[in-house]
């Protein structure tokens, strides 16, 4: 079996990361706090709880060098947490958001971060020593709806988000002070903060889950229409093509090597993806089993009860064999999976463990050792 | 008959499945509130095409969907005036008690019988697929009862008129 670990932690998460030496994870159980929970002796421990929030903490990333949690919210705020003695300690965020904070990523050398939002921007955030707080540079005029997700390019200065209207685009970061001009980047670094470097038109619906490949040489990003897309050679030419698939949509992507990517969404199964040598991407199969359990009517036979109580009729029963039930989709996942982590050290191209966490509240370490089909393709 | 019913509600089922695909969004808006934007309708990128689904001319579903909210109207065959009356008495006694029903919308949608409103935070705490059961479920045993009333009820002054006039 693929997956290597379940554990209910709360009813529903909404988004989870992991510590360095991954002995540690932290998410959020669809509420204002962040749970920390601690593996010792094969059993999880809650260690710490943050709270500092006011609404729902909609995104988490814990930076893999530093050891630093940053978590953003639906309250327009954003933390960032420094472990200092034993406790974690928040420094401020002058995010300078007008609408909710829906997703956030470290860069690669974490001396950034990335927050997107409802407000139709995105927020860079770099730390200030003088005193002591992390500053925002907003990219402001080209998004046309919220941007629900972004993902930093390996190269720490590209960032690439999609958005609720559709659109997936990548833009330059350089921030003077922060940044260095890199002679052997190319382009990418003589470009001023918030340009943007490509507009992809490629999808009819929204837009969520963008990931770069390792190398960065591709984009990968889905749309709300049952489709993911495929970008190579990001640049002034790129070359995209989309898969469609027949299930339901995905929500979150990951490229886990240069040719395979695991897409995770409503259909409560992660679902592979892979490219052949001529670079053509396919659907190859699903990850978890597929369960066709068709459950009892429990719902319909309490309402012919009702029914027969309310007319005084003594016995009419409701014909349901004719129409078929609907069946739970998925194995491991009993609802939409919203979060996808790669489990492997920072930096590597080859991943072969990654976790998912959904609204079921369990979060699901898989690894494809025991999967040989799919070794293969990486 | 029952074969039509069967399609109906098949199609209605299998739109259900595609269309209850919700997540948590909140406003664009208004800061700090998070709001049902089927409902709501000010940001039109959010929103889905509506669809129409007609058994016949009297009898039709309308499923509107958003990023986190779903909303499916229906209508119920009323051929004549006993049956609008029925109609009318039995969904209102529902309507009345949307709260115990918590997916159930009080009021429902101009030209429609009876509306169920679904947002993401009900996909949250209840499984899909039983809410799209007990929404095809009920919509197969409000066939029922109506028409049995009503043939009782015809049954009932039939009756009764043969015995006055003999």
């Amino acid at each position: 079996m693929a997956a290597v670990a379940v554990h209910q932690f709360a009813p529903c998460i909404t988004c989870h990361a992991w510590s360095p030496d991954r002995s540690m994870v932290a998410f959020c159980p669809n509420n204002s706090e962040v749970h920390i929970y601690k593996l010792s002796e094969d059993k999880w421990e809650q260690a710490h709880i943050l709270q500092k929030h006011d609404q729902i903490v909609s995104g988490i990333d814990w930076s893999s060098r530093a050891n630093r949690i940053v978590t953003v919210s639906h309250d327009r705020n954003s933390y960032v947490w420094n472990y200092e003695g034993s406790e974690w300690v928040p420094t401020l965020v002058i995010l300078r958001l007008n609408r909710a904070a829906l997703c956030v990523q470290w860069s690669p050398q974490e001396n950034k971060f990335a927050v997107g939002s409802g407000a139709k921007t995105v927020c860079i955030c770099y730390y200030e020593q003088e005193n002591n707080w992390w500053v925002s540079k907003l990219i402001r005029k080209r998004h046309n709806s919220s941007v629900t997700s972004v993902a930093w390019h390996p190269n720490n200065i590209l960032l690439a988000t999609t958005s609720t209207d559709g659109k997936c685009r990548v833009f330059s970061t350089f921030i003077k002070g922060v940044d260095t001009r890199d002679s052997k980047a190319g382009s990418s670094s003589d470009s001023k903060f918030g340009e943007q470097i490509l507009q992809l038109d490629l999808s009819f619906s929204w837009a969520f889950g963008v990931n770069w490949s390792p190398s960065g040489n591709t984009l990968a990003y889905v749309g709300h229409s049952s489709t993911i897309y495929f970008v190579d050679d990001v640049g002034p030419s790129p070359l995209a093509q989309n898969v469609a698939f027949r299930d339901l949509p995905l929500r979150d992507v990951l490229f886990i090597s240069e040719k395979v990517v695991i897409g995770v969404g409503f259909d409560c199964n992660p679902m592979v993806f892979a490219a052949d040598e001529s670079g053509m991407w396919s659907f190859v199969r699903f990850l978890g089993e597929r369960k066709t359990s068709s459950t009892g009517p429990k719902y319909g036979s309490q309402f012919s009860e009702a029914f027969g109580k309310l007319y005084g009729q003594s016995k009419h029963s409701i014909n349901n064999d004719g129409i078929d039930n609907s069946r739970q989709r998925g194995g491991v996942h009993e609802n939409c999976i919203t979060c996808i982590v790669p489990l492997g050290e920072a930096g590597s191209s080859t991943i072969t463990r990654f976790s998912t966490s959904g609204l079921d509240g369990k979060v699901v370490i898989w690894d494809l050792e025991s999967q040989q089909d799919l070794l293969e393709y990486l | 008959m029952a074969n039509s019913l069967r399609l109906y509600l098949t199609c209605i089922r299998n739109t259900l499945e595609a269309a209850m695909c919700l997540q948590n969004f909140p406003c664009q808006e208004v800061e700090r509130h998070n709001k049902p934007e089927v409902e709501l309708k000010t940001s039109p990128e959010l929103l889905l095409k509506p669809i129409l689904i007609c058994r016949n001319e009297a009898e039709k579903c309308l499923i509107e969907t958003s990023i986190n909210s779903l909303r499916i109207s229906l209508k119920v065959k009323q051929a004549d005036e006993l049956e609008n009356i029925l109609t009318k008495k039995f969904l209102r006694f529902l309507s009345m008690r949307a709260e115990a029903f918590q997916v159930l919308r009080r009021k429902p949608v101009q030209g429609y019988d009876l509306s169920f409103l679904i947002t993401n935070y009900h996909c949250e705490e209840m499984q899909k697929h039983k809410l799209i059961d007990f929404i095809v479920q009920f919509m197969e045993a409000s066939f029922h009862p109506l028409h049995l009333v009503l043939w009782s009820v015809v049954n009932y002054f039939k009756y009764y008129a043969f015995l006055w006039t003999y």
